[in-house]
């Protein structure tokens, strides 16, 4: 067997360890300082600044098209989502009421909504004795 | 043997070999690797209790015959997704609780809707957590719930139980929580208040983009993200170090927005006026001392943690007026203390430990 001083694999995973290691150092104390952080701050204010002025003037292109803004779309959106939601409890209630289980089409692979309710074991565990016996 | 050199021949030719044969593997696999998904993750079977917004209570379906009187309820921190607690079977924290017995939560995040960016710090303790926990209530039909944060789920969490200190919280577990955000030495520096102008930020973007988030979080350690690509492709050929660089990578660049008031709240209280550690932090009016905490605690913290520093969490067991509280301090980062290898042999032997006898 070759050890770890002659292994060349070994050797580049320890260089390149180290080498992360040594330059996160470096960036990290860098990174502390406030002239980093006044740069940092200048560079994102001035990215905000103009993300929000293009904003605005698709807003102002938009209404003069006669087309709904962002906003219109997203109170739109905003309203169809809390009738989903009554939707889904109204859904819920229903299975709760009827006692019916299994899952509801139109949710996350792997969940299902409330009310698909499987036998709950009971509440009677008690933690392992010292001996480290699992009841 | 090459007695002058202290090299065995035999082994060198051995090694040489192997590596041929990892790079061989390494283009079968590289192809693979971009032809193909990675493993499913969050795939333990759950239901869904409530839904509203950002905000999804979810429970988990029992794996135990029988199980502890009291539910636990997992508060996810509000920049990442729940199934970091949840990975594969085998290396699934909540897959873990089920198995041993505790009745499971999870109150987890979606990104905030821009109609959600005036989305508070009081919209967060006062009413997602409480609604929660009403629901968790009424399914298991229990008064009792432990609660489990995980980092920034953990300061929702003691903001929640110091105002509401005669609440149904049974336990609290916190995972890598910050009290005192004067020592997250860089992330003040991002957040210097001479320069960085949150209110300008919130106004002009309303929820906060996921990629500044992952940004701030990356530029903690710059060059790791590109040592992890030398290091994927190294090991390419190993599919298990694949199966688990995927998980840990599609989770850590899957990060939510925040909302934009929960933005702002959490930079001016928290960041600028450490306002928990300083007791004077006020939700919605009410004000939240970690004095008020008297149910017992668990704090997991982890030895290398880059994101929460270990300074920036040391003060909150002091803090806590709770006569049952202890601080274990394990090996390992801010993710890998909680999920993956490391947390299957160190955080949740522990926490069992710990729950089992004060879930009955």
């Amino acid at each position: 067997m070759t050890d770890k001083s002659t292994d060349p694999a070994a050797l580049w995973q320890t260089m390149l360890g180290e080498m992360e290691k040594g330059f996160n150092a470096v960036a990290t104390q860098a990174m502390a300082s406030p002239e980093f952080s006044k740069a940092l701050n200048q560079a994102g204010s001035v990215g905000a600044g103009a993300q929000k002025q293009v904003g605005d003037m698709m807003e102002k292109y938009l209404a003069s098209l006669n087309l709904p803004s962002r906003g219109e779309m997203v109170d739109f959106a905003g309203r169809l989502q809390s009738m989903e939601a009554r939707l889904d409890e109204i859904k819920a209630m229903l299975q709760q009421s009827l006692g019916t289980s299994g899952t509801v089409s139109g949710t996350t692979p792997g969940t299902a909504q409330s009310g698909a309710d499987p036998q709950r074991p009971p509440r009677t565990k008690r933690p392992p004795s010292p001996e480290g016996e699992q009841r | 043997m090459n007695a002058a050199a202290g090299l065995d021949l035999s082994s060198i030719q051995d090694r040489i070999q192997t590596e041929v044969q990892r790079a061989i593997q390494r283009s079968i696999k590289g192809v693979e690797y971009f032809a193909s998904s990675g493993p499913a993750l969050g795939a333990t079977p759950k239901d869904t209790l409530s839904s509203r917004g950002t905000m999804t209570l979810y429970h988990y379906r029992p794996m135990a015959d029988e199980i502890y009187r009291v539910p636990i309820l997992i508060v996810m921190a509000t920049t990442n997704r729940g199934y970091i607690l949840d990975l594969v079977p085998g290396q699934s924290f909540v897959e873990f609780l089920l198995r041993r017995g505790y009745d499971v939560y999870m109150l987890d995040w979606t990104a905030p809707k821009p109609e959600e960016k005036s989305l508070g710090i009081a919209d967060y303790v006062l009413d997602f957590i409480p609604h929660c926990m009403r629901r968790v209530q009424e399914d298991s039909g229990e008064q009792d719930v432990s609660v489990i944060g995980y980092c920034f789920g953990g300061v929702l969490s003691l903001l929640y139980g110091s105002i509401v200190s005669d609440g149904p919280m049974k336990n609290l577990v916190l995972f890598t929580t910050p009290i005192d955000f004067r020592e997250m030495t860089l992330f003040q520096n991002f957040s210097d208040r001479r320069y960085f102008d949150v209110d300008r930020l919130v106004d002009a973007v309303g929820n906060v983009p996921p990629e500044m988030i992952l940004s701030s979080f990356e530029m903690l350690r710059p060059v790791s993200r590109g040592i992890s690509q030398v290091q994927l492709w190294e090991n390419i050929w190993n599919d298990d170090y694949v199966k688990s660089f995927r998980m840990f990578d599609r989770w850590a660049t899957d990060t939510l927005p925040l909302a934009g008031e929960y933005f702002r709240g959490i930079t001016k209280d928290l960041m600028w006026d450490n306002k928990l550690f300083n007791d004077t932090m006020a939700v919605g009016g009410r004000k939240a001392l970690l004095s008020e905490i008297k149910v017992p605690v668990l704090h997991a913290v982890a030895e290398h943690d880059h994101i929460v520093p270990y300074a920036a969490a040391r003060p909150l067991i002091a803090k806590i007026g709770s006569t049952d509280k202890e601080e274990v301090m394990l090996k390992g980062g801010h993710v890998s203390l909680v999920a993956g290898a490391n947390a299957i042999k160190r955080l949740w032997p522990k926490l069992d430990s710990w729950l089992a006898g004060r879930s009955t």
